[in-house]
Formats: structure tokens, C-alpha cells, sequence
């Protein structure tokens, strides 16, 4: 590493001790740090979020709306300083605020999944869940790689009473996962495939269940043709995971669960 | 009157090894316990934690208390309560998610308490939990004026030091690390969240 790297990593670790500082309430640390970031790069966009970040520790929320109200009349292109501002609303409860100004934030800055991502997240704790899977839709637009915003989207939709579409999603996210998978016996699901295999069993055991409804999609989702086997199938990963004695009593509970239909 | 509730050591222990553990993130689990006859006093003997993540969202959510309903039927328990802590420090209400799960916990357990942790009082020698009843066809937090926890109160803890001896297990030994839910479990099979032997203090 050259000392020109070096450097510019001692400046960078600064802020983040900076950050970690505000995180753990010790706000004199963070103010050091800022000091001596303030004298090393003053003016600096950067630097003037993460005053603002400071402030949101221990100032009055109207105020430091205002300093990052301030911050973008200067520079509308201010995008960290933006979504400060966003989150801020949302901490104080101004959902529909927060959700209006995110909406326009989107609106210029169109390539940012995390803010799709939490765009969702507020819908969903107010359980509007097709605006939520809008969001989303986005979100996998801009990470189509990515099994776990498939996995949300999964998810969200479930809780939304699409299970057809949920099921779908799950099943693409599986795919993402474990494509290349060669003895799946001798390899039980884990993490995130192992989640989206107990979400395929739960969609896939209410529509075998036949409850009145329960097929109906308001995305159009045909429920797959070949439903027994893929419930057989997430029957047999799931419980493909509980090996051993000390799962023993877990391994119980699940078989159990499994086995019920609803 | 609300039937009295009475919360164990080991129950408020794990449910504060829950929030500690992830003091940044919404958490929630539900409570268990026992009660003799309708409107009767409520013993809450444990507790089991649901999510950490994606709280918000059904699935797992809708899985996990199954099995911990499973569980609580096999032990001679039933869900009694349920816990929620909001992400925000200053957000004590039980908002629309939680609504929707009490009213559905309701159908089974008539006498269903929901309980808010409070943030500002997490980590003081105060219990730190908002009682929430159904009354009137809604759920109402039990006003302040009540001091629930307090002498005298219809909600006790299992003895009044509980906040204080769980603060030390959290600060000097670490007993939340130990700790997992069942978004944990799902990400490690081997994860021990319907009981959680390992966290749970001697003393308990």
C-alpha cells in the first residue's frame, strides 16, 4: 500500500469511528473526529451529512430538518443529504411525508434499490402491500441477481393474500440458489434457500388445502401444475435439515407441522 | 378487570435478551403461559421469539407461531401475550401489524395481553413494557396513570428486580449472544429458539 493509501484510509476510518461513535451515544468521540474532518476537508458534501448525522443524535428533529433543508437548496443533486432528510421523517413519524419525498427522491434517482427497498418497508408496516410490491418490482428490476429481494418480494406478496404469485417468486428464488446444487441429499437447504423452501411448503400447503379463495391472484398467477410434487419436494428439504440428535425436538415439531394440512 | 398477569424470570429474560440483542430492528415473539379459568389470573411461564426481520411480513411470521403454539400445547401452555419493540426509541404504539396479530392470537386466548417495549425505559430498573387490552372492540394501551408493574398493580413481574438483574446479564455477561429467534433459526438450522436453554440465567 502506498502512504498515499494510507492516508486516505486514516481520513476514511476517522469517519467511520465518527459514525460508530454516534451509534454507541458517545458524542464526544463523534465530535473530535468531526473536528479534525472538518479541518482536513472543510466544505466537503460528504462531511456535512455526517454533521448532519451528528446532529440527529442530540438536536431537536425541526432542527435538523432544517440543516438538511439548508443543504439541499444549496445543492438539489444532494442525494445522501435527501435521504438524511427521508429517514428523519420517518423516524419522526411523518410517514406520509416521508413516503411523498421519497416518491420524488425515486423519481430523480431512479437507480437506487435501497431506496425501492425501503420505499417498500414503510408500505409494508402499514400494511399497503400492492404499493409495497410496486416498489419491489423495481427493486428486482435493479438487482435481478439478487435472491433475497426475490425472497421479499415472495414474502410481501404472501402477506399481500397473493399466494400463487408468492409461491412463483419463491420458487425463482430457489432456483437463483440452488441451480447448480448436484446431490441434494447430501446438501439440506441453509440460510436463504432454506427460508424460501419453508415459504414454498406454506404457500403449497394452503393451496392444496382448498380453502375457498385461496388460488385467487390478483396478478394472474396460475398455481403450478405440478403442486403435489413440489410440496413432496419442500417436504423433503425442510425436514432435510433437522439431522442429528439435538435436533431431535425441533426435528419433532417440524415433522408435526408438515405433516397437518390446513 | 383485566385478570391479573404475572411475568416469570425466565420469560422476561428472554424477551429482553431479544430486544437487547437487536437494539436497532423491530423484534417480536409471543408469551406463554397458563390459565385456570376464563378472565382468571394469567401465569406467564416463557417465552418464544419470532422476528427480527421483516416484521412486518407474514410467512414466517404465520409458521413461527404455529410451532410455538405446537409447542406451548405439548408443554401444557398457551399463548398469553405477545411482545413487540418498535424500531424507534420514542414508538410505543402497537401499530397495524400488531394490531392484526393480537386480533388473531384473540381468537384462540381470550384474555390476550399485548406488550410494548419501551425504549427509553429499556435498560432502567422500570419493567420497560406497555400493556395493550382489548376493550370496547379495540385494543387500548393501558393508561400510564395505572403504573403498570408497580405495587399493586394487575401486571407484576415475577419479583421487581427482573429489569435490573437482566441489565447485568446483558452488560456484564453477554447472556443475549447466546440468545436466537426463529429468523435466526432460519438461517441456522441448529439455532435452539423455541427454548434457548443456553441464555437462560441459573437463578432464573
Amino acid at each position: 500500500m502506498s502512504f498515499a493509501d494510507a492516508v486516505t484510509l486514516a481520513w476514511e476510518f476517522l469517519e467511520q469511528l465518527a459514525l460508530a461513535a454516534i451509534d454507541l451515544d458517545k458524542l464526544d468521540v463523534a465530535d473530535v473526529c468531526l473536528q479534525k474532518l472538518g479541518a482536513k476537508f472543510p466544505g466537503s458534501p460528504r462531511l456535512e451529512v455526517l454533521t448532519g448525522i451528528r446532529m440527529e443524535a442530540s438536536e431537536p428533529i425541526t432542527t435538523v430538518l432544517e440543516y438538511y433543508n439548508d443543504l439541499l437548496i444549496a445543492d438539489p443533486t444532494n442525494a445522501a443529504a435527501w435521504k438524511r432528510r427521508i429517514s428523519v421523517l420517518r423516524r419522526a413519524r411523518s410517514l406520509d411525508k416521508a413516503t411523498e419525498e421519497l416518491i420524488q427522491y425515486l423519481d430523480t434517482f431512479y437507480t437506487d434499490p435501497e431506496g425501492w427497498l425501503e420505499l417498500a418497508d414503510i408500505y409494508v408496516s402499514n400494511r399497503q402491500y400492492t404499493s409495497a410490491l410496486q416498489a419491489l418490482s423495481h427493486a428486482l428490476v435493479l438487482n435481478p441477481q439478487n435472491p433475497f429481494t426475490f425472497v421479499q418480494f415472495a414474502e410481501t406478496a404472501y402477506s399481500s393474500g397473493d399466494l400463487p404469485l408468492a409461491l412463483k417468486m419463491f420458487l425463482v428464488a430457489i432456483e437463483m440458489m440452488e441451480r447448480d446444487l448436484e446431490s441434494p441429499e447430501t446438501k439440506p437447504p441453509a440460510g436463504l434457500a432454506f427460508r424460501a423452501w419453508w415459504g414454498i411448503k406454506l404457500c403449497a400447503r394452503h393451496l392444496l388445502g382448498g380453502a375457498s379463495g385461496v388460488s385467487s391472484s390478483p396478478s394472474n398467477t396460475p398455481v403450478p401444475k405440478h403442486l403435489k410434487s413440489v410440496d413432496a419436494l419442500a417436504t423433503e428439504r425442510v425436514l432435510g435439515a433437522y439431522k442429528g440428535k439435538e435436533l431431535e425436538e425441533r426435528r419433532r415439531l417440524v415433522e408435526h407441522w408438515l405433516s397437518s394440512s390446513k | 378487570m383485566a385478570p391479573t398477569v404475572r411475568i416469570s424470570a425466565v420469560a422476561y429474560y428472554k424477551l429482553y435478551f431479544h430486544a437487547a440483542k437487536h437494539p436497532h430492528q423491530p423484534v417480536n415473539g409471543v408469551l406463554l403461559g397458563t390459565q385456570d379459568k376464563a378472565g382468571g389470573p394469567i401465569e406467564v411461564q416463557d417465552a418464544v421469539p419470532l422476528l427480527h426481520h421483516w416484521t412486518s411480513l407474514s410467512p414466517m411470521m404465520e409458521i413461527g407461531l404455529d410451532l410455538a403454539g405446537q409447542f406451548a400445547q405439548e408443554n401444557g401452555l398457551k399463548i398469553v401475550a405477545y411482545y413487540q419493540a418498535q424500531r424507534n426509541v420514542g414508538d410505543v404504539g402497537l401499530g397495524p401489524v400488531g394490531e392484526k396479530l393480537l386480533g388473531r392470537l384473540r381468537e384462540q386466548f381470550k384474555d390476550v395481553v399485548g406488550f410494548v417495549i419501551d425504549g427509553e425505559d429499556f435498560g432502567t430498573d422500570k419493567a420497560a413494557l406497555n400493556p395493550w387490552t382489548y376493550s370496547g372492540d379495540q385494543w387500548k394501551a393501558v393508561p400510564p396513570s395505572d403504573k403498570p408493574f408497580s405495587q399493586g398493580s394487575v401486571y407484576q413481574l415475577a419479583s421487581p428486580d427482573l429489569p435490573t438483574k437482566a441489565l447485568h446479564y446483558v452488560r456484564e455477561e453477554g447472556h443475549h449472544q447466546a440468545f436466537g429467534d426463529f429468523d435466526d433459526h432460519l438461517e441456522d438450522v441448529t439455532i435452539d429458539w423455541i427454548r434457548n436453554r443456553t441464555c437462560i440465567p441459573i437463578d432464573a
